[in-house]
């Protein structure tokens, strides 16, 4: 195993030049990694906004955040959250992983990957420039008429539709990239039945990004077309086709926002309990099916709208349905668990309580498809408990799981386990300090978006709960950041392949060369490492960590 | 290699045009949609007749580019050159017509603001024309590499630049039979 540099050398003379280095790079793994250092530095920012947040909810009639500048937190909290930290992360790990996993030497379009990433960038800049011009205080779903000029007249929302249409083209062009390299960029024997589960899901996204988006830029042009050139379509028109436009992209976003996240734990999980994914083809497949759903089920966020009841049932049906794949992939994660020898390292742990919280998060949305419940609990603190389970509990967890998993090949270094350790514990129970009491919240009517409440029996407390909660989880994601800055240069070596991984991105060095591969191993199966180590056991036959008389196998035993 | 790299440029604008359209799609359901509420859009100021005489022109070019198309596969590089560049021209003079239709129709108070069925259409068709002068310069320089023997017969951009322009002119015949020949819901 040869040891390389580390990722990014230390010496002060070459310093400027490393910098160029970056910024000008047209290599996947530099852009993968430039876009997960961009995302951040935004979930600095929009943490802090909640942090502040939290602080003016902390006790009731508080007056930290009063009237509209709570809303201006809210809008840029949201919009960071979503489309300059989830999303970067999720292109980053894309965009490292990707053309890896499928043995291809970079993306399809090398200098478009670069401009994607610098179009995503530019977007978070003109977000932050919005305050400038009078900060948007719409939030970040935008609703008609309350974004239109009457009722939000500072020109700080025009800024903000500007980012997003350039950031979400950075990003359509990346699907585009991301589609193609899936398509035409596989290795030969790398057949679409034998993509590891990330590169499967993420080329799957590529397809949900391609038609979400637009729907945001067509309904952020109308938008705009209506504030700029004062055309009237949401105000004289009909404000409920914001709604339906909106989310047409919005519920998509949120599963583009997940899937990748769910190839990361698909990767994971198999890894660190020695077998491979329990029911390949079915995770696979409930894949498009989910992502074919997603669009059909968008109008569950209308059903306050009063869409009438033959919709609402539809809609209400749908939503139910698309439980069931996604239900069916927790289940396929526990199998794959089940009987396996898990080992709890970093990655793993981040993957279990990715399963745990993210189930919790699955069940309480289910729970909105039941139409008058959802007439009972939408825009309470409910709705924000639920999809902060999904996102943070949900996909930053499996991020941060990926993040764990996948360093050593960044840098050719482990994480600092203790620290670690310390880290992944502060981050799960200040998460679910923040939000399992909102669930209550929510249930004892206590409305979202408002940036004070009355002094009734219990909100005090548990609003307090829920922030104090909110900076153990700030500490715990600032060890993380140190850590990630500490190990780069005081880590534990790694080498190749420090999980004993099975998909091609552990054949190469940590961190892999320029072109990624100098040779590539024939491809049988979809475990091709397992095939390398195993050649008188091949991938077919379901090969397990332990032989037929329940003994762990030889060479299996060094890597605890 | 060559004809593998011209193939992904293809398949990438593919992907790209398939986005593109969805944005189309929306604007004209919109349209659509909103003229329910409305007695009189304003539609009855359009001249579908006059429209028609440089959509024929719009559409034309998309043969032109056809031609086009062959004499570079055949490898006669002026005369594709020369083909490029008439095509662009009825791109022109097609986008020209519109810029004159607009001010014709704003003088007779059809403006966005004026009422919804405005709204979309300016929308929309000011979307497709940006289409069509984004086409332009692309159009320009195939004719200048062409004449100037920079693309053979496989070159990656082209079959995609191509693309782009039949999907313009494509997307044309629909915003053309929704905001000036049909007569709404
Ligand atoms: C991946 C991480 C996160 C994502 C994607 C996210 C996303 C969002 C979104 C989309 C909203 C709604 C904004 C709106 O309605 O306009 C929101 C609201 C909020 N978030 Fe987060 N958030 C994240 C992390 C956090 C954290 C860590 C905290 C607290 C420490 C937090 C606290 C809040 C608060 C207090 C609100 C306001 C709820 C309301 O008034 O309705 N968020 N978040
Ligand atoms: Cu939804």
């Amino acid at each position: 195993m040869s040891q390389r540099a580390p990722a990014f050398p230390k010496t002060s003379a070459r310093r400027p030049s490393a910098v160029w280095k970056v910024l000008t790079s047209t290599d996947h793994k530099s852009i993968g990694l430039t876009y997960m250092g961009v995302a951040a530095v935004f979930l600095v920012l929009g943490g802090l906004e909640a942090l502040v947040m939290r602080l003016q909810l902390a006790v009731p009639g508080n007056r930290l955040l009063a009237g509209e500048t709570y809303d201006r937190f809210l809008t840029m909290h949201g919009t960071t959250m979503i489309f300059f930290v989830l999303l970067p992360l999720l292109l980053g790990f894309t965009n490292y992983l990707l053309p890896l996993q499928i043995g291809a030497r970079d993306m399809a379009f090398p200098r478009m990957n670069a401009f994607s990433l610098w179009l995503l960038v530019g977007g978070g800049l003109l977000l932050y420039l919005s305050p400038l011009t009078g900060a948007p205080s719409q939030g970040w779903f935008s609703y008609a008429p309350l974004s239109e000029t009457p009722f939000t007249p500072q020109r700080g929302v025009d800024l903000w539709s500007a980012a997003l249409i350039v950031g979400g083209y950075g990003t359509t062009l990346t699907a585009v990239n991301v589609l193609v390299t899936g398509a035409r960029l596989r290795m030969r024997g790398m057949l679409y039945k034998r993509l590891p589960m990330f590169a499967w899901m993420s080329w799957i996204n590529g397809f949900i990004i391609l038609f979400a988006l637009p729907c945001l830029t067509a309904v952020l042009l109308m938008l705009e077309v209506d504030r700029l050139l004062g055309a009237g379509l949401f105000t004289r028109g009909d404000p409920v086709l914001w709604q339906h436009y909106f989310w047409l992209f919005g519920h998509p976003e949120i599963y583009l926002l997940i899937l990748p996240a769910w190839g990361l734990i698909s990767e994971i999980i198999p890894v660190f309990s020695r077998k491979p994914i329990f029911g390949y083809e079915f995770v696979a497949w409930s894949t498009v099916a989910i992502a074919f759903l997603s669009f059909a089920v968008y109008a569950h966020h209308m059903f306050a709208v009063g869409l009438g009841w033959p919709v609402e049932l539809a809609f209400g049906t749908t939503s139910m349905l698309i439980a069931i794949p996604t239900g069916i992939k927790v289940f396929n994660w526990l199998a794959t668990m089940w009987k396996g020898s898990v080992r709890y390292t970093l990655p793993m742990l981040y993957a279990a309580a990715f399963i745990v919280q993210f189930t919790f998060g699955g069940v309480s949305g289910v729970t909105f498809a039941v139409v008058p419940i959802d007439w009972q609990l939408t825009d309470t603190y409910y709705v924000v408990a639920h999809f902060h389970y999904v996102l943070f509990g949900g996909s930053l967890f499996a991020v941060l799981a990926g993040l764990h998993y996948l360093y050593p090949k960044f840098t050719g270094r482990f994480l600092d386990e203790r620290l670690g350790r310390w880290g992944f514990w502060l981050n799960v129970i200040g998460f679910n300090g923040v939000f399992l009491v909102q669930h209550l919240l929510g249930l004892m009517g206590m409305p979202r978006r408002v940036y004070t409440y009355p002094d009734l029996p219990g909100w005090g407390a548990l609003n307090l709960f829920s922030t104090v909660s909110g900076f153990v989880l700030g500490v715990g994601l600032l060890l993380l950041l140190v850590n990630l800055i500490r190990s780069r240069t005081h880590g534990r070596l790694a080498g190749r392949d420090p999980w004993n991984g099975w998909t091609l991105e552990w054949l190469t060095d940590s961190p892999p060369q320029e072109g990624n591969f100098s040779q590539l191993p024939p491809l049988h199966s979809r475990r091709p490492l397992w095939d390398l180590k195993h050649p008188d056991d091949m991938d077919h036959v379901r090969p397990r960590r332990h032989d037929k008389n329940g003994h762990i196998r030889e060479e299996e035993r060094g890597h605890q | 290699m060559q004809s593998d790299r011209a193939s992904r440029t293809h398949l990438g604008m593919l992907a790209f045009l398939a986005s593109d359209a969805v944005i189309f799609l929306l604007m004209l359901v919109s349209n659509i949609y909103l003229r329910r509420s409305e007695a009189h859009g304003g539609q009855s100021l359009l001249e579908p007749g006059r429209m028609l005489v440089f959509s024929v022109l719009l559409w034309g070019s998309s043969g032109v580019l056809l031609l086009a198309e062959r004499q570079r596969g055949r490898g006669d590089r002026v005369g594709a050159g020369t083909l490029y560049l008439v095509t662009a021209l009825l791109g022109a003079v097609f986008a020209l017509a519109q810029g004159l239709e607009w001010r014709s129709l704003a003088a007779q108070g059809g403006t966005i603001s004026s009422s919804l069925f405005f709204s979309t259409f300016y929308t929309t068709t000011g979307l497709h024309g940006l289409h069509v002068l984004l086409g332009l310069p692309v159009l320009l320089a195939l004719a200048l590499l062409s004449w100037t023997g920079q693309i053979g017969r496989r070159a990656p951009g082209v079959a995609a630049a191509v693309l782009y322009w039949h999907f313009v002119d494509a997307v044309w015949l629909v915003l053309y039979l929704v905001f000036y020949v049909w007569r709404g819901p």
